[in-house]
């Protein structure tokens, strides 16, 4: 054979392991730019998703949101107990027909405290969450100009009597520097929240009337946390241990 | 030379079952070059695009432990998982890092009222119609099509999201079922034998009575 042809024969089976090699890499890097989709066939239409963009109108948005002053076939809601937690011009101190207060509301409501909450308020409702930590250090270390205020002890005495009407209005349209979650979390799933604060308020400050009948309470104790000091511990965590002494 | 000058050479005699090899073989090449090479593992699979905020679900989600659902919160009520509005990041980033460079398009988006223009990182074709919540409520994790994204500075597309892909779950969904309320929990684990994990997975499988179906209008409507 011919060098020059085995040269070019040599070439072109060095040349044909070169797509699998650029295959292999493609697979293993992580790509920045947009995917190439030779074969097309129908998979962009001429169509908008869910939250694309669309240059006609002004803000951008594909999705337009409703027109100010009209309300959505079945969305009508003047329920104000139901939706704004208001009863005339009090606040609603129960809770709305719509809602049915069971064992299962009050797990439902632990399930969302959990995920819409417990970042600030902590798992137990004392104002300790993970983002109040992490705040705390950002505003302590002075980075990018944070600024922080502790979330509110769930078990403060003003918050645990406040009427539920109010504890449903502060979810929804927020407080202070608490922003409204009445957008992010269902009307349902808000009062479901109010239940679930108003246990978790019951499980901090527990009263002898909470007791079956009967039951002697020192025994009790005793069998429960026979160390004597764990039971003062507990209530040094509230934030203001000394209203709940008044109040007992 | 001479009169043997016009007589082909003796490796000649290799064209013909050359020739016949190489017409053999190139259609495996080309094959193999186009299955792999067009497959979505390697078109799609580790797309990982630059964002306007350099948002870190690995902080977020990882570190501080935010459930998935603080921002993507109809994912459990509707098709979508749904990209937060600019006020979810508000809830927190009107104190936090409130003058921090990195969030300058989230502060104008406030101000303005314009969305964020987040580039999309998992995307079916326009004819695939998939449903988040019936995937979620029915205890498929996040973690089976998005993998750790609470690992992830920047999102990266893991699977294929392919025909294939879907209906291998769906065909034998078994393994990817668990306790729905551990959906969004992406590092969880089965604690238990492996008798005990199959015989975990057969429970919510029955409980939730799982049996995905496998017709064309299912996805394609």
């Amino acid at each position: 054979m011919p060098k020059m042809l085995l040269y070019i024969l040599l070439i072109g089976l060095i040349a044909l392991l070169i797509p699998p090699a650029l295959i292999a890499t493609e697979r293993s890097t992580v790509k920045k730019k947009p995917r190439v989709h030779l074969v097309q066939d129908m998979d962009n239409q001429h169509r908008y998703k869910a939250q694309q963009a669309n240059e006609f109108f002004e803000d951008g948005r594909a999705m337009r949101p409703p027109v100010e002053g009209t309300v959505a076939r079945n969305k009508l809601n003047d329920d104000a107990h139901f939706i704004k937690g208001l009863v005339g011009d009090e606040w609603a101190t129960t809770f709305p027909g719509q809602i049915d207060v069971t064992v299962d509301l009050i797990h439902r409501g632990q399930n969302r405290f959990n995920i819409y909450c417990l970042p600030c308020h902590g798992e137990a409702g004392f104002g300790d969450g993970i983002i109040h930590q992490r705040a705390f250090k950002l505003v302590t270390a002075g980075v990018n100009g944070t600024t922080w205020v502790q979330p509110k002890s769930l078990h403060e005495k003003a918050i645990r009597e406040q009427p539920i009407g109010q504890t449903f209005n502060t979810i929804t349209n927020g407080v202070r520097t608490m922003a409204g979650y009445g957008d992010q979390v269902p009307v349902g799933d808000r009062w479901a929240i109010v239940a679930y604060v108003k246990a978790l308020q019951r499980s901090q400050f527990a009263q002898d009337s909470d007791l079956p009948a009967g039951t002697n309470r020192s025994e009790l104790q005793f069998e429960k946390l026979p160390e004597q000091e764990t039971p003062d511990e507990t209530t040094d965590d509230a934030t203001n241990p000394q209203d709940e002494a008044e109040q007992s | 030379m001479g009169r043997y000058h016009y007589v082909f050479p003796r490796w000649t005699n290799l064209l013909l079952p050359g020739a016949i090899f190489m017409a053999m073989v190139a259609p495996l090449y080309v094959v193999y070059v186009v299955a792999y090479g067009f497959s979505p593992m390697t078109t799609d699979v580790g797309y990982a695009p630059d964002q306007v905020i350099e948002y870190s679900h690995k902080l977020h989600a990882g570190e501080l432990g935010i459930d998935c659902r603080y921002c993507h919160n109809t994912v459990e009520y509707s098709a979508k998982a749904s990209i937060p509005p600019t006020q979810t990041c508000m809830n927190c980033h009107t104190q936090i890092h409130k003058d921090s460079p990195k969030l300058e398009a989230l502060r104008q988006s406030y101000e303005k009222g314009t969305p964020v223009t987040w580039t999309r990182v998992h995307d079916l074709p326009g004819y695939a119609y998939f449903n988040h919540s019936a995937h979620v409520n029915r205890g498929v994790s996040c973690v089976s099509c998005h993998g750790r994204v609470d690992r992830m500075d920047v999102v990266q597309q893991m699977q294929p999201l392919s025909m294939g892909w879907c209906l291998d779950c769906h065909r034998n969904p078994t393994e990817n079922l668990r306790d729905p309320s551990e959906v969004t929990n992406l590092g969880w684990s089965f604690k238990g034998t492996e008798q005990e994990l199959v015989d975990y997975h057969d429970f919510w499988q029955d409980h939730n009575n799982i049996n995905p179906s496998q017709d064309c209008s299912t996805c394609h409507r």
